[in-house]
C-alpha cells in the first residue's frame, strides 16, 4: 500500500502571513490539525513553494502560560514566525510502512505529499490507522486464525496450502511479531467454523494459538 | 375455518436438503422442530401454511443480478462455472459448497420468509414463523457464513416498500446479523439490533458498538458484542438495557426476530453459554415489545444453531411457545424422541430443562465487562438520536 492510496488530496494549505488566530478558527472550521504554508514564485509558472508546517499544538500554546509556548508570539502575529520551516515530506509512491517508521522517529502526526515540487495531498497519522484497517481486512466477514510457523523459507506457503485444501479463503495476513525460529500469523479466514479448521490443522502438526479447543459436552 | 392468529410457514423441501453431508448447518433441524411441536400440541394442522411464490427478480431487490445469475448457474451439474468463478462469490467454498437445486431451494427459504411478514403486514395473521429461514451473513453479491440469498432481507425490503411499515428487525443468532445490517445501513425506516458474541472471538468480526449505521440511517443500527461465556443472566440484562429503548424509540409496526439458536452452551461453534431457560425468556421479552409497541405483530425466522438434533428444536419449540403464548410439557413427547432417535441414531435429551453450563469463575468479572459495553452503547446512542432529532 502506497502513500498515493491513503493520503488525503483535498489538503488545504495556507500562506505564511496568515494570522494565528485565523488559523486556529481555519482548523476548527475544517476539523482538520495540521496546515502545509505555500509561498507564491516570482515565476508563475513555477508551483507555490512549500515553506513550513503547522500544527494545532504548535497554534494552541501561543499565549498559553505554559512552559514550551512559543515566547513572545501573539494570536494576532503571522504563522511563519510558529511554523516549522525544515518540513519532512513524503512522495506518492513511498510505501506507508516507510511514512510510518518516518512520523514516529520524528513524532510528528502528518507529512505533506509532494511530487515534482509540487504538493498533491498530505497524509496522516489517522491515514495511516485506516490503513491499518484495510490491511488487517477486518471490515469484511471472516474469523481470527492465529499461528506459529517456523522461520523458515516455505513455512508460510505449506499452512495457505492447508488451508486452501479445505476451500477457506485467507482475507488477511499479518506478522504479530517475530524471533529467531517462529513466526506469528494472524489469518482472517472466510468461515464460520473455524474452531473446527484450528483442530484439523493442529491434527496436521500446525500450531494454531487462536482459537483454543472447545471440550465437547457428553 | 379460521386458524387464529398464529401462522408456521412450511415446506418438506427446506427441511429435506443438505448444503454437504457433513456440514454444521443442518435443515432437518426445523423439521424436527415442527413435529415436536405437532406432537406436544402447541402447532395445530390448521396454522401451518406452504410458502407462496417469489420470483427472482424479488430477489433482485437485495441482490446483485450477476450474483443470482452465479447461484443459479452453480445450481446444476452441467451449467456449472469453475470453481474459481464462483469463489469470487463465496461459492464452491468449505462455508458454502455449491449443490444441486441450490438456487431453488434457497430461493424457497426466501418465498418462506416473505411469506410469513406478508401474512402479518397484511393482518391476516399477528405473528407468524418461519424456522427455516434466517440466513442473515448473505450479502449484496456474496454467499458468506452458510447463507446464499438473505431471507430476512428480501421480506424486510418489500414490507418497506410495499407494505410501507416501519421494521425492527432483532438478531438474537451468536454470530453478528452482518449482512441484514450492511443491506439497511442507511436505511432510516429499518432498526437493526443484533446482540452477538463480540467479533474480537467470532465470525463474522464485525458488529462493535460504533457501527450505528450511515446517513440517514445513522442511529438505526445497533449491535452489542457480548463475551465469551456470557450466560443467561448476564445476557438477559444486557438484553433488557439495550433492546426495549431501541425499538420504544423507533416505534416499529413490526418487529422481525432472527431466533439463531447457537447462543447455547452446547453449540459447537459459540461461547455465549445461555441455557433454554435464558433463551426462552429473550423470545417472551420480544413478544411483550410487539404487544406494546406493534400490536402484537412479529415475525420470527431460524438461524443458526449447530447443535443441531439436540438443542436447536427445543429452542424453536420454545420460541414458537412463546410466540402463540401456549405451554410445552417439560417432558418431550415419547413417541417424539423415540422416532428421531431411531432415524438419526443418537439419543435425544428427556425435558426442556437444561444441564446448567460449567459455572465460570469469571462470572463477575464477564457481567461487569458486558454491562459497562451496554451502557456505553446507549450513551453514545442517546447522543446521536438527540443530534437527530434536534435536526
Amino acid at each position: 500500500m502506497l502513500v498515493a492510496d491513503v493520503m488525503t488530496r483535498q489538503v488545504v494549505a495556507i500562506g505564511p502571513d496568515t494570522p494565528i488566530r485565523d488559523v486556529q478558527a481555519l482548523m476548527e472550521q475544517r476539523n482538520v490539525r495540521h496546515f502545509p504554508i505555500l509561498e507564491g514564485r516570482a515565476a508563475p509558472d513555477r508551483p507555490d513553494e512549500l515553506v513550513g508546517i503547522v500544527s494545532d499544538r504548535d497554534v494552541r500554546l501561543v499565549g498559553a502560560d505554559h512552559p514550551r509556548a512559543p515566547a513572545g508570539v501573539k494570536a494576532s502575529d503571522p504563522v511563519s514566525l510558529l511554523m516549522v520551516r525544515n518540513v519532512l515530506t513524503a512522495h506518492p509512491g513511498d510505501p506507508i510502512e516507510e511514512t510510518a517508521k518516518a512520523m514516529r522517529s520524528r513524532k510528528i502526526g502528518a507529512m505533506p505529499v509532494m511530487e515534482d515540487g509540487r504538493l498533491v495531498g498530505i497524509v496522516t497519522a489517522t491515514d495511516l490507522l485506516d490503513a491499518l484497517v484495510t490491511m488487517s481486512g477486518v471490515h469484511l466477514a471472516a474469523s481470527r486464525l492465529e499461528v506459529e510457523v517456523a522461520n523458515r523459507p516455505g513455512a508460510l506457503a505449506e499452512l495457505l496450502a492447508l488451508i486452501a485444501d479445505k476451500r477457506i479463503n485467507v482475507v488477511s495476513v499479518m506478522t504479530t511479531r517475530g524471533d529467531e525460529d517462529a513466526i506469528s500469523f494472524v489469518l482472517r479466514v472466510a468461515t464460520v467454523d473455524v474452531r473446527s479448521l484450528a483442530r484439523q490443522l493442529r491434527a496436521q502438526g500446525v500450531s494454531v494459538t487462536w482459537p483454543p479447543d472447545k471440550p465437547v459436552e457428553p | 375455518m379460521s386458524a387464529g392468529p398464529y401462522r408456521f410457514v412450511f415446506d418438506p423441501e427446506l427441511a429435506g436438503f443438505e448444503l454437504s453431508p457433513s456440514h454444521p448447518f443442518k435443515p432437518v433441524r426445523y423439521d424436527m422442530a415442527r413435529t415436536l411441536l405437532l406432537a406436544a400440541g402447541a402447532l395445530d394442522e390448521s396454522e401451518v401454511v406452504s410458502p407462496r411464490h417469489v420470483s427472482d427478480d424479488d430477489l433482485l431487490t437485495v441482490h446483485d443480478p450477476r450474483y443470482v445469475e452465479a447461484v443459479k448457474a452453480a445450481s446444476a451439474k452441467a451449467s456449472r462455472p469453475p470453481d474459481a468463478q464462483l469463489q469470487r462469490y463465496g461459492l464452491a467454498t468449505a462455508d458454502n459448497p455449491v449443490f444441486d437445486r441450490m438456487h431453488g431451494l434457497v430461493k424457497g427459504v426466501v418465498a418462506a420468509t416473505v411469506t410469513a411478514l406478508d401474512l402479518v403486514a397484511k393482518g391476516e395473521a399477528l405473528r407468524a414463523a418461519n424456522l427455516s429461514g434466517g440466513l442473515h451473513h448473505a450479502m449484496r453479491d456474496r454467499a458468506s457464513g452458510f447463507c446464499v440469498y438473505n431471507d430476512l432481507a428480501v421480506a424486510i425490503r418489500r414490507a418497506v416498500d410495499k407494505h410501507g411499515l416501519r421494521v425492527a428487525y432483532v438478531d438474537m443468532d451468536a454470530h453478528h446479523g452482518d449482512g441484514v445490517q450492511w443491506l439497511f445501513y442507511d436505511e432510516p425506516r429499518v432498526l437493526t439490533v443484533s446482540l452477538h458474541e463480540s467479533g474480537r472471538y467470532l465470525f463474522p468480526g464485525t458488529g462493535f458498538t460504533y457501527e450505528t449505521g450511515n446517513g440517514r440511517g445513522r442511529g438505526a443500527a445497533v449491535n452489542l458484542p457480548l463475551e465469551p461465556f456470557t450466560g443467561d443472566d448476564s445476557f438477559l440484562e444486557c438484553f433488557d438495557a439495550v433492546v426495549p429503548r431501541a425499538l420504544r424509540r423507533f416505534a416499529p409496526d413490526v418487529i422481525v426476530v432472527q431466533a439463531g439458536a447457537d447462543m447455547h452452551h452446547r453449540d459447537p461453534l459459540a461461547d455465549l453459554s445461555l441455557t433454554l431457560r435464558g433463551m426462552s425468556g429473550a423470545y417472551e421479552r420480544l413478544v411483550a415489545l410487539a404487544d406494546e409497541l406493534t400490536g402484537g405483530r412479529l415475525v420470527l425466522t431460524g438461524g443458526g444453531g449447530y447443535d443441531a438434533y439436540r438443542t436447536v428444536p427445543r429452542a424453536w419449540a420454545l420460541a414458537w411457545a412463546a410466540l402463540t403464548g401456549r405451554e410445552l410439557p417439560g417432558e418431550l413427547p415419547a413417541p417424539w424422541r423415540e422416532e428421531w432417535e431411531a432415524r438419526l441414531g443418537m439419543s435425544l435429551p428427556r425435558t426442556l430443562e437444561d444441564d446448567e453450563p460449567e459455572p465460570t469463575p469469571r462470572a463477575e468479572a464477564i457481567a461487569s465487562r458486558n454491562r459497562s459495553v451496554a451502557e456505553r452503547l446507549m450513551q453514545q446512542l442517546e447522543e446521536i438520536w438527540t443530534e437527530a432529532s434536534a435536526a
